[in-house]
């Protein structure tokens, strides 16, 4: 009969591994096809970039930096129009750029489909400034001087005759920004480069595998809100009302983890039971 | 076709290309690995050349004369050197500006922002005042600036350090304090852990939904078209294989 539990035992610690992508598979799969809807609680770090949005008066310069890929789209896409669509509704002169060339196309599409969504117009009520060249030196050079760093907008237009950029001469002048991160640059340098240089209220948005390295950021103030991966996405969306992608993918994300710690126990309970097997073995030798 | 279908279609397509590998190494996997790469680097160039070359550079010194700009030109055109083996010591020039100019920027803002304000941040009070007749302990573990935390964030970093403290061999009372700093670091690998795997969870689950959207038949349904032209392109495959062994000697 022991004989019998370790090989078992053996077989699976040898399982295929394609059988253990299939199970993560219908895992991820059938929540999405079938939601059930689990509670999402809210939690500080998140609110904190929520809260002040809300607090901003109309016409307040809100700067968002898009810098991220389409590598990391699944997670921080639905950050970005989250916070474009709250930006949009509180009435905020909403400038936009990234800091990652390969992000540029992607970064436009996501603020044009959400300002058409929310029925604002280009160069009044927010711009797309695209990208230059350069990382935090880029950050810097807009420190001193945002037409310098970005001459023109993306679609060519001299940046000085964009009347949604009206008074503001660099970052001192913007009301509140927020990175959206996937790498470097990305929140620590808008951190390190602009807000500990030029004293603007900045917030954080990253993917997962960033947000433990931003914690101490945010627990020393350094930055007001933290919205990690499509689960601070999530929250975002039921912050604002307006339920999306993060929402949906909630259940699929719940059931994938559980799924992984009941696959991590019964590996140990197996691993646990080869090696009792084989003390048992050495002791009857 | 409207270009949102064919977008759809090539997305899919790519999409399940790559997952394929989750099968085994093949073919089609390595074609649209090789696809990602080039389309990449094609798109980063491109983007490069119109952005940095033609509007920071060729537009502002050829319609606005701003020939101050041609300083930068010429010490990027110093790196092109590396190129002509008797000319390589010039592009050290470059190198040495970009090193220097790199440091300086980054050391005094980095100390400021990652060492000055995270020690400040750590070197908290463990007990707060309160009013003028006593001192209070606030035992809330949720509330990261309560005393309880403080002081959880006083052992770990301290056990930390001395773990990393080499110079004293980790004994008696010494190797209690190190083993509690790899306990914290322990804890610490976790939870980064957790978190990548809820990030590439996350990535899994944004390709599902975009498969899911894209079995729609307002999009021609390419999830199950493809999926079914992969399948069979991977049967097929299989089958060439066991027909064909790879040469062994």
């Amino acid at each position: 009969m022991k004989g019998d539990t370790v090989t078992f035992s053996e077989r699976m610690l040898k399982i295929d591994r394609r059988i253990i992508f299939l199970v993560i598979g219908l895992c991820t799969l059938l929540p999405l096809l079938y939601p059930v809807g689990l509670p999402i609680k809210i939690s500080s770090e998140v609110r904190g970039v929520y809260d002040h949005i809300e607090s901003l008066p109309e016409q307040s310069v809100f700067l968002l930096s898009i810098d991220f890929d389409p590598a990391s789209k699944p997670e921080l896409y639905p950050q970005a129009i989250a916070l474009l669509r709250h930006a949009f509704r509180k009435n905020l002169r909403v400038i936009t750029m990234t800091l990652w060339v390969s992000g540029t196309g992607m970064a436009d599409q996501i603020v044009t489909q959400v300002a058409k969504e929310m029925g604002k117009e280009y160069g009044t009520d927010y711009a797309f400034l695209g990208w230059s060249p350069g990382g935090q030196a880029v950050i810097i050079n807009m420190g001193q001087d945002l037409y310098s760093a970005f001459p023109s907008d993306y679609g060519g237009r001299p940046t000085k005759e964009l009347p949604v950029l009206n008074g503001v001469r660099n970052l001192k002048d913007v009301g509140y920004m927020v990175d959206l991160g996937a790498g470097k640059p990305g929140v620590e340098e808008w951190y390190v480069f602009g807000k500990d240089k030029y004293k603007f209220e900045l917030g954080g948005g990253c993917t997962g595998v960033m947000a433990p390295g931003l914690y101490p950021l945010l627990r020393s103030g350094q930055i007001n809100g933290l919205i990690g991966g499509l689960r601070g996405a999530a929250e975002y969306e039921i912050l604002i009302d307006h339920k999306g992608q993060a929402v949906a993918g909630m259940d699929a994300q719940s059931a994938t983890h559980i799924a992984i710690i009941v696959l991590v126990i019964i590996c140990n309970v197996f691993y646990l039971s080869l090696r009792r097997a084989a003390r048992a073995q050495g002791q009857a030798g | 076709m409207d270009a949102t279908i064919f977008g759809a279609w090539v997305a899919t397509g790519l999409t399940l290309l790559i997952f394929s590998f989750l099968y085994k190494d093949n073919p089609l996997f390595k074609l649209a690995e090789h696809l990602y790469v080039g389309v990449s680097v094609g798109y980063t160039i491109v983007k490069a050349y119109d952005t940095v070359l033609v509007h920071l550079v060729v537009k502002p010194i050829v319609e606005q004369g701003e020939i101050s700009l041609l300083i930068p030109v010429g010490i990027g055109m110093l790196m092109l050197t590396r190129y002509v083996p008797k000319a390589a010591w010039m592009s050290r020039y470059a190198f040495a500006f970009i090193v220097g100019m790199g440091a300086g920027l980054a050391i005094p803002r980095t100390i400021s922002s990652f060492i000055l304000k995270q020690v400040e941040d750590t070197i908290r009070p463990l007990l707060s005042l309160a009013g003028s007749d006593g001192v209070t302990f606030s035992m809330n573990l949720l509330n990261p600036a309560s005393n309880l935390n403080a002081i959880i964030i006083l052992l770990g970093v301290s056990s930390v350090l001395f773990y990393f403290f080499f110079s004293i061999e980790h004994t008696g009372a010494g190797k209690a304090v190190a083993r509690t700093g790899i306990m914290f670091l322990m804890i610490s690998f976790g939870a980064a852990f957790g978190y990548t795997v809820m990030a590439r969870m996350s990535l899994l689950i944004g390709r599902l939904t975009d498969l899911i959207e894209y079995s729609d038949a307002s999009y021609g349904r390419p999830t199950i078209w493809l999926l079914m032209g992969i399948v069979g392109a991977l049967f097929l495959l299989s089958r060439k294989g066991q027909e064909h062994p790879p040469d062994s000697h």
